[in-house]
């Protein structure tokens, strides 16, 4: 396992400092960052000023070899829009899209497997079809589009389901406080439920008909028919043999999703003034706050590999064909 | 070959084809969603002889007018209404088709070209060349696709080409594992150890020998990926980043409707949310069907 | 798959108790939601009306200016100027204090002022960008306890005004502060204390017992919400108390609710499509056209900018007649009437006759997208009634913070293009600023029209007042025949506001908590 893992350290490496460059190279050439800075009467010498200051005078080269330097000591400079270092500012916004990610995750994955699971013990009936149609349909509506209308059609008529905005969980946490975060879970999950249904609702669909294949093709294999043939009980027979392996498509998507659901999380962290990394990124971007979108870049690259890594390890050990 | 094989050989692919569309014929939804298609496109290509009106045209007056509404004469004017601006909302729509269609297939063109040609190559050759396209593929997936849309149209502005570019390259890596893992294992093939023997150029077996047989599962994620940058043009169009402002989208009219829905002008979300909603599931159907069609056991290519 | 049902349901059994109606705030709270998040909360480093009006409530000004240019005391009492004009001596209150309990004395005012301008801080924004250089700031310096002396290089009008637009803190907590630290820590002087800032979610500001202007509410919050849908549906739901920039199509919602109003108020920003004036524009055939001041008075017959405001603002308005806000503006110019026809005769008489196309000359209208009201439509629109009356317009609508703004700044925006500029109720003078020289920041046209601008010298010189009035009265006039605006509107405001509470508006996009009460 170790072995497997340091194999494959230069390979990460490498794709960080693709994106890295990337980045650098993208954000430089649309012009001059400097004009964000200054209030809308400034005069020329304090625009000239400025650009001085914050170094964008400087050739492209040297600015970008300075960031890498400064990378390897985790300092990413200062967000350019919030004056101050973007670590902080991304520290600050990464909790509440971790959350919203993993929860949005753990939707479209368990979510999926019952949904999957029934339509493929059903198939044919009309639950199967109804259960199919709808996993069609979240495939085919825009996710800012849902996000909207349940806004409108469900939080606006519930009470107590809130609209927008955010109860901090894991930032309490991380901050060490480990009662108010506790204290705060159930209402972060409040607010969580439907923003996550906003983001995975499309992954949701895509997984319960994979579900449902994989399942097929388990339950007419042979040795599902001798668990039958057994006596086993149909529930048996689905829950202990045939969904272990009706699983594993779902495990090796997760690592592919974690980078899709992404795209989904901006939008709906807009939605529903969810205070995320997502949203940070668009504004940054919106502003030309390179270090603060560098920064996020890396950070969120060094998570989705992560996250695949985690899924290779765990398909690996989960299918015993796969050797390490 | 002598007469008989040719006779044999055209019946051969005539059956191919009544099986093809009998096939087609049987499965009703498919058959709605490809009927559907077949609409959408001609009324893409044939949008500027049908519109009833400008589509850039405003007339702030008559803004947010609901569907039939008249003009003195009581002739329809604004089939199903009009927009913020004043302007039709069923010749944006129209030509919203076009441009959603001509996003959408250029997109999945060029990142198909892109794609598949590197997947081949890198199935074909192995070794280095293996490793830097999965390598380059690796850092493309790391990226979550809207973070590289957002950073490319930012920086280099809003405007059709860009966004197709943007949309094109987003999805290559989808066309390039399918290609190389289907190249890795064509090339073990007979007919590929005869064609080197023969000494026919690499260039010419890639393309020309295995390019057609592995054509079936890229044809599926194609279908699948017209319908998502359907879907991507409009989260985009939400964000701000979409075509300029002139230009109908479905996405772009859907993004502007917003606003509106509060003031319960229905008919503003409603058509392009329908459009999009109907011409994305159709790709997604068709895309169903044929990979059922073309090989039950590529149940998991998507 | 029993038992996970069962306990799914079971967890959520526990949560949906524990969390309590997520209805109105407390009695004792006010909620804001914004549009968009600070930038920060430096006092020194404020380059919007949005933070100023966030960071006013925390920090004390020497004085408050009401929109109809009345002084009222806020750390200072009273005031006096110098002989010459130059030095105006301000007089605090006894007993202040900043939140952390350090006395509030005319040492920290002055080093507030001199902090701004300290050339290792290098702050940009409203301050150290616009007030300082329009009154020419010298020093700050404190005479005695209480007594602090403002010193410029110049007399100025309307020195009061902008000098009441720096926010003071106290010196010992700043100096002690890093820039970077000084941003996310502010240590106030005004009404309300800082609790926190979540970024990008809220910021939380609690009443401070000393402060020495009144405050209704103990808490304040100032919650982002950037999708203008949701933040309506806050505002439906009395989740939120009042909305910043209530989209104009979703004012009759907000009305028709039984929980919410609009308040709309004619705002004081002056919008306007500038006519750049420049050398480097002259070389494009329309560039040349529109420093013709002949067609740039025919261009203003073409645009129906009472439709614009009644259909796209939602808000009937009465056109503009010039740079200065009605109540202040030349008591008899009439505003442009809208007639097509009149324009059209004009351009032909100016030498731009229709061509085969029907087109006189080609131009492009730049524009920045998503700062003001509905701008991109109203953009769009002027670009129609341009087309209508034969100029060619290419409509170049692009982002505003990364694209436009530059442009704006380097004055390179053009031929034609839409901007707001604010303004205020209580002096002429203040709105006129935008044009005090002929490099004046904000003269984005680049005009120079020496009719206008010989006008200053008279009004700086003079102290009478019926000589001054006169005098703005004629630079009016020039500016409405050959004016470098195409003149447009006053950019209307809408607050929605939950029935729960009371809040009065104001004209000039300052938003004030201080007096809002609970509705009953």
């Amino acid at each position: 396992m170790l072995v497997y893992i340091l194999r494959r350290l230069p390979q990460t490496l490498l794709v960080i400092f693709g994106v890295t460059l990337v980045t650098f190279i993208a954000l430089q050439i649309g012009g001059d960052p400097t004009y964000l800075f200054v209030s809308e009467r400034a005069s020329p010498e304090e625009i000239i000023a400025t650009r001085i200051k914050l170094g964008f005078d400087r050739p492209l080269y040297i600015q970008y070899f300075s960031y890498l330097k400064n990378l390897l000591f985790f300092d990413f400079g200062d967000s350019l829009y919030f004056r101050q270092p973007a670590m902080k500012v991304i520290f600050e916004t990464l909790p509440a899209t971790i959350e919203l990610t993993v929860f949005s995750m753990l939707i479209a994955v368990f979510g999926s497997i019952p949904f999957g699971i029934y339509a493929a013990i059903n198939r044919g009936k009309w639950l199967d079809g109804t259960l199919m149609a709808i996993a069609m349909l979240g495939q085919s509506i825009p996710n800012f589009w849902l996000g909207i209308m349940c806004i409108l059609y469900i939080s606006l008529n519930i009470s107590w389901l809130p609209i927008s905005g955010h109860v901090p969980f894991l930032m309490p946490i991380f901050q060490g406080d480990f009662i108010q975060g506790i204290k705060n879970f159930p209402t972060t999950v409040t607010y969580l439920l439907l923003p996550s249904f906003a983001v995975a609702f499309y992954s949701l669909s895509r997984n319960a008909r994979l579900v449902r294949s994989s399942m097929l093709e388990v339950l007419s294999q042979d040795y599902v028919r001798t668990a039958r043939a057994k006596g086993l009980t149909e529930y048996t027979v689905v829950m202990r043999h045939a969904m272990r392996n009706a699983w594993l498509p779902v495990v090796t998507i997760i690592g592919l999703e974690f980078g899709f659901m992404l795209s989904g999380v901006v939008v709906v962290e807009v939605i529903f003034a969810w205070p995320g990394l997502g949203r940070t990124v668009f504004d940054a971007i919106a502003h030309r706050d390179i270090p603060l979108v560098q920064a996020s870049v890396v950070v969120i690259s060094l998570f989705v590999i992560i996250i695949n890594l985690i899924t290779d390890l765990i398909y690996a050990k989960l299918d015993p064909r796969i050797k390490l | 070959m002598n007469t008989l094989e040719i006779k044999n050989e055209k019946s051969n692919n005539f059956k191919y084809i009544k099986n093809f569309f009998l096939s087609l014929f049987k499965n009703k939804w498919a058959f709605g969603s490809l009927i559907w298609l077949l609409i959408i496109v001609n009324v893409a290509i044939f949008a500027s002889k049908i519109v009833p009106h400008d589509p850039n045209r405003n007339n702030i007056i008559e803004r947010v007018a609901p569907p039939l509404t008249t003009d003195k004469d009581g002739n329809i004017k604004y089939l199903i209404g009009s927009d913020a601006l004043g302007r039709d909302a069923f010749s944006r729509l129209i030509y919203g088709a076009q441009v959603s269609l001509t996003v959408g297939f250029a997109a999945v063109f060029i990142g198909g070209l892109i794609g598949i040609s590197l997947g081949v190559y890198a199935g074909f050759y192995g070794r280095w060349i293996d490793d830097i396209v999965m390598r380059l593929a690796d850092i493309q997936l790391a990226f979550p696709f809207i973070l590289l849309a957002i950073l490319f149209l930012v920086v280099l502005g809003e405007g059709l080409v860009n966004l197709i570019l943007v949309l094109g390259i987003g999805q290559w890596v989808t066309y390039a594992r399918i290609a190389r893992a289907q190249t890795i294992a064509q090339k073990q093939k007979e007919y590929v150890e005869a064609a080197k023997a023969l000494g026919v150029s690499d260039f010419s077996i890639m393309f020309q020998s295995i390019l057609p047989n592995i054509f079936a599962p890229l044809i599926v994620i194609a279908s699948f990926n017209v319908a998502s940058v359907i879907l991507a043009e409009a989260a985009l169009s939400f964000l701000g980043l979409g075509v300029p402002p002139q230009v109908p989208t479905w996405g772009s009219m859907l993004a502007e409707s917003r606003d509106h829905i509060f003031a319960r002008r229905w008919w503003l979300p409603f058509f392009p949310g329908m459009a999009i909603l109907l011409t994305v599931l159709a790709f997604n159907i068709i895309g169903d069907w044929l990979r059922d069609y073309l090989d039950p056991r590529l149940k998991e290519v998507e | 798959m029993k038992k996970l049902i069962t306990g799914v349901a079971i967890v959520f059994g526990l949560i949906l108790p524990s969390t309590s109606s997520f209805a109105a705030p407390p009695d004792d709270t006010f909620v804001v939601g914004l549009p968009t998040d600070t930038i920060g909360l430096e006092p020194a480093q404020i380059s919007s009306r949005h933070t100023a009006n966030i960071l006013k409530h925390m920090f004390g000004t020497l004085f408050f200016i009401s929109e109809s240019g009345t002084l009222d005391p806020n750390l200072a009492e009273s005031y006096s100027v110098s002989d010459d004009g130059k030095e105006y001596t301000f007089t605090l209150r006894e007993g202040l204090t900043c939140h952390d309990g350090e006395p509030l004395t005319a040492e920290d005012a002055a080093y507030t002022f001199n902090r701004v301008v300290d050339p290792d801080l290098a702050f940009v924004g409203n301050s150290a960008g616009f007030v300082f250089p329009s009154i020419d700031f010298k020093e700050a310096r404190a005479d005695s306890e209480l007594e602090v002396t403002i010193v410029m290089g110049a007399p100025n009008h309307i020195a009061l005004g902008l000098i009441s637009e720096v926010y003071v803190h106290c010196k010992d907590s700043y100096e002690k502060m890093s820039k970077e630290e000084a941003a996310e820590n502010p240590i106030g002087s005004g009404a309300y204390e800082f609790v926190k800032w979540d970024k990008g979610n809220q910021i939380v500001m609690k009443k401070f017992p000393g402060s020495a202007v009144p405050a209704n509410f103990e808490n304040l919050i100032w919650r982002v919400i950037p999708e203008a849908s949701t933040r309506t549906a806050e505002l439906i739901a009395n989740n939120v108390d009042m909305i910043t920039n209530a989209s104009p199509d979703q004012v009759d919602a907000i009305d028709a609710s039984s929980t919410a109003k609009v308040q709309k108020v004619s705002g004081t920003r002056r919008m306007y499509v500038g006519f750049h004036q420049g050398e480097e524009y002259a070389v494009t055939e329309g560039g040349a056209a529109i420093q013709k001041s002949e067609v740039r008075r025919a261009i203003q017959y073409a645009v129906d900018v009472e439709a614009i405001c009644a259909n796209l603002l939602n808000a009937p308005c009465k056109r503009a007649t010039g740079i200065v806000n009605p109540n202040n503006a030349h008591p008899t110019l009439e505003p442009y009437p809208y007639k097509p026809e009149v324009a059209e005769y004009l351009l032909d008489q100016a030498g731009y006759p229709r061509d085969g196309n029907g087109v006189r000359f080609e131009i492009t209208l730049e524009a920045g997208q998503g700062r003001y009201l509905n701008d991109k439509n109203v953009v769009l629109a002027i670009c129609q009634y341009l087309d209508d009356v034969g100029i060619k317009t290419t409509c170049d609508i692009m982002d505003w913070s990364s694209v436009y703004v530059p442009k704006i700044r380097k004055k390179e925006a053009g031929p034609m293009f839409f901007l707001g500029s604010g303004g205020g109720t209580w002096n002429p003078l203040y709105d006129m600023t935008d044009l005090a020289t002929v490099e004046s920041g904000p003269n984005y046209t680049k005009w120079t029209n020496k009719e206008w601008f010989k006008g200053w010298k008279v009004i700086n010189n003079s102290m009478d007042p019926y000589v001054i009035r006169r005098e703005i009265d004629r630079m009016l006039e020039v500016f409405y025949n050959e004016g470098p605006w195409l003149l447009l509107y006053f950019q209307p405001d809408f607050y929605g506001v939950s029935n729960r509470v009371k809040w009065q508006e104001r004209r000039d996009e300052e938003v004030d908590i201080f007096d809002a009460s609970l509705a009953n």
